[in-house]
């Protein structure tokens, strides 16, 4: 259980709720990621950044095994979420997904109505009794996605036809809705507009409170805004991790400091 | 002749190619700016010159021998064909034809042997007359295009407009065929109704069209009531629809989703040797295998089986159509985006509750679309049915009984001795006219159907 009475910056061992122990991927024979160790808190939002093609998404997709939909993929090192690694292989990629949500760059809603999109989660675990409980669900996710008021007379309109702002606080509903753990975002508001993207980030925000959150973002803006922690990648390595001010107001290493101030990227 | 005439054409078209383009190019060296490249007024001249004289050559290929014919005929002394029926006319005309080609056969009367001679001179006379018309109309475009090369003139303009009427004539002509086709459909069809009533082909239970050789056998008549007939082809269709549907969709489900790349390398090519395998083949294997063996499933279990069975048939025709089925639900799932199939894993979805309510449904339009082109192929199919289905129209919707079907009435009643003002043989318009018109709803349906979900989905 958690430190109820943890203050802040002092980190316990309750409060880590991933913890990474050299993680290499390999694609084919390219590797692509070289030893990362970092620990994940709970209730935080961690941001990653780097240049493209570092390999943020590719730890993000470590996280939740989804590196095992890619046949060439090949992942080792361990990730301990809760203390148990998720590479075991007592443990069910399938299961560990419902723990852990993900969020893609691009809005990816199913071609169903609104509510069967949310409601996709809930049925496929059996999280619901009845449909007064699945109701429930529903409206609890898309309320804690902020677009319950927009689309609460249209459940029934296909996702599909939303604005793409919407269609993406969709997606972070139907992520919620099966009540995750963690929730892994890979660029989430790169498709948006200011406005769209303000209101995702609120929605981080409030996230927040109930589960860790991890964001890959090329916006430094968007990292210092949302984010405690942030994790700066470059060519697979993890080269620097710390809290947000420190890594945007004094960087140890010169090769963040160089991305930062935008002369690497 | 006629090889002259191309060959004339040809060159000249070449020549007019680079007479133009030395032409423009040298213009440009003058100092001008041209409108166009020095090609396309090379094309132009290309265009100019070759589709009149090739529209020249078909019209003149085409009109010469009724013209010279009736020249012939009319060019006979006078009162030769006096009391000769138009019979008898044609025939004296064949046999002119004949000897004109040097195959003469006993001692025909001289003034054939004269017409002969006359036709001969006639056609050598039109050879020479059509390479000089088109060497006059080669002429007369190399010298206008010529004339026309200049520095404003829009040569690539004129060449895109020419090149799009060819486009345009080309597609007319395909659409000029299928009227036609039609249309002669539909008027054998009306002379059938005008010896049938509509009423009772349409809504007739029994299908009897054989003609009796003598005037006073029964069944002199016949009966043309198509109802047994379409009746057979559903049930065939329905059995091969039946069989193929299921399997072609889990083989490609299996294919697209589950089987190791190795599998799917080998499984695939198979699946396409299968859709090229001529359905003449499908016949007898329907007829040598798949017929004797339901008899003896059907003796074994003690039921009667006819030996033309519908299931037969049906289920063969469903072999010929599981790859095309099978292809066309492949692609529909190939062409659902990476995203959604990410999506729904990572909601912790397994790879079957993915395929089953995400993959699947996003390519319910296309697989439609492919069962509905199925349907229509199996009720247009005729080989296998020829061979393996039965000839004689039954009400049964029974597929141990042996039926027939719109394909087989209408290839039965055309073989043999026909003669084109019988029922019998109008009957197969009339038949032929509505298989298209069931197929051409079936494939209406189709496209609504994928452009219904498309709307949903897109
Ligand atoms: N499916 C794949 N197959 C082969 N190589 C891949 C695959 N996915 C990623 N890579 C390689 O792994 C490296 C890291 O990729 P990754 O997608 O993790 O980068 P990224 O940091 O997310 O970049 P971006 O910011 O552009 O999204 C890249 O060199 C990429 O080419
Ligand atoms: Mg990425």
């Amino acid at each position: 259980m958690y430190d109820t009475t943890r203050r802040e910056g002092a980190v316990t061992q309750d409060d880590i709720k991933i913890q990474a122990r050299k993680v290499q991927v390999f694609y084919g024979d390219k590797q692509a990621l070289k030893d990362v160790d970092v620990d994940i808190l709970d209730k935080t939002v961690t941001a990653f950044i780097g240049p493209s093609g570092c390999g943020k998404s590719t730890f993000l997709r470590c996280i939740n095994r989804m590196n095992d939909t890619i046949p060439i993929a090949r992942v080792e090192g361990e990730i301990l979420l809760d203390n148990e690694n998720v590479y075991d292989r007592r443990v069910d990629p399938v299961q560990l997904r419902a723990k852990v949500g993900m969020v893609f760059q691009k809005p990816n809603p199913f071609p169903k109505s609104i509510y069967d999109n949310v409601a996709y989660g809930p049925r496929i675990h059996g999280l619901a009794r009845n449909r007064a409980e699945l109701d429930g669900i529903v409206e609890g996710a898309l309320r804690g996605a902020a677009l319950w008021n927009e689309v609460k007379d249209r459940l029934t309109e296909p996702g599909t036809g939303l604005s793409g702002g919407q269609q993406q606080r969709l997606c972070i509903a139907r992520a919620v809705a099966t009540s995750p753990e963690v929730l892994l975002m890979d660029e989430p508001c790169s498709a948006l507009d200011p406005i769209a993207t303000a209101q995702v980030e609120d929605l981080i925000e409030e996230l927040r409170t109930q589960f860790s959150v991890v964001i890959v973002t090329h916006s430094m803006q968007q990292a210092a805004r949302v984010s405690q922690k942030t994790a700066f990648f470059h060519l697979g390595n993890l080269v620097e991790y710390g809290d947000t001010d420190d890594i945007f107001t004094k960087p140890k290493d010169s090769r963040t400091e160089a991305y930062i101030s935008g002369r690497i990227g | 002749m006629t090889g002259i005439a191309f060959a004339l054409l040809l060159t000249a078209a070449l020549t007019g190619y680079m007479m133009n383009r030395r032409a423009a190019l040298a213009l440009r060296d003058g100092g001008q700016r041209l409108h166009s490249v020095g090609m396309f007024h090379g094309l132009y001249a290309v265009l100019a010159v070759v589709v009149p004289s090739v529209v020249v050559i078909l019209l003149w290929l085409m009109l010469q021998a009724p013209v010279i014919n009736a020249m012939v005929m009319s060019g006979l002394p006078a009162g030769t064909l006096d009391g000769l029926d138009s019979g008898a006319r044609q025939l004296a005309q064949a046999e002119i034809q004949s000897i004109a080609g040097g195959r003469i056969f006993g001692s025909p009367e001289s003034w054939k042997l004269d017409a002969a001679e006359r036709l001969n001179s006639l056609r050598g006379l039109s050879g020479w007359l059509m390479v000089a018309v088109v060497a006059l109309v080669v002429a007369a475009g190399l010298w206008l295009t010529r004339r026309s090369v200049a520095p404003q003139f829009r040569a690539r303009q004129a060449v895109e407009r020419i090149v799009l009427g060819l486009m345009i004539f080309c597609s007319v002509i395909a659409v000029f065929v299928t009227v036609g086709i039609v249309l002669s459909l539909v008027f054998e069809s009306i002379r059938f109704f005008q010896m049938v009533p509509i009423t009772e082909f349409l809504f007739g239970t029994r299908w009897e069209p054989q003609i009796p050789i003598r005037a006073d056998q029964i069944a002199a008549d016949g009966a043309f009531g198509w109802l047994p007939v379409l009746l057979g082809t559903l049930v065939i269709t329905f059995v091969a629809i039946v069989i193929s549907v299921p399997v072609g969709l889990m083989s490609a489900i299996y294919l697209n989703e589950f089987a190791s790349p190795r599998f799917r390398a080998v499984a695939k090519p198979m699946l396409e040797i299968l859709a090229g395998i001529p359905t003449v083949v499908y016949g007898f294997f329907a007829i040598l295998t798949v017929a004797p063996a339901i008899r003896a499933w059907g003796a074994a279990l003690g039921i009667p089986v006819a030996p033309n069975t519908a299931l037969a048939a049906g289920g063969v025709m469903a072999i010929m159509l599981i790859p095309f089925i099978s292809s066309f639900a492949d692609d529909a799932l190939s062409a659902v985006p990476r995203s959604l199939r990410d999506g729904s894993m990572a909601l912790g979805a397994t790879r079957s509750e993915t395929m089953l309510k995400v993959l699947f449904p996003a390519a319910v339009p296309g697989i439609v679309g492919g069962v509905l082109l199925a349907i229509s192929r199996a009720i247009g199919e005729t080989m296998i049915v020829v061979m393996a289905a039965g000839l004689i129209a039954k009400m049964t919707i029974n597929p141990l009984d042996s039926v027939t079907t719109v394909t087989v009435q209408i290839v039965t009643l055309l073989i043999g001795d026909t003669e084109f003002d019988s029922p019998k043989t109008l009957a197969a318009f009339a038949l032929g006219l509505m298989l298209f018109i069931l197929t051409l709803l079936i494939n209406i349906v189709a496209l609504r159907v994928v452009r219904k979900y498309r709307e949903l989905y897109d």
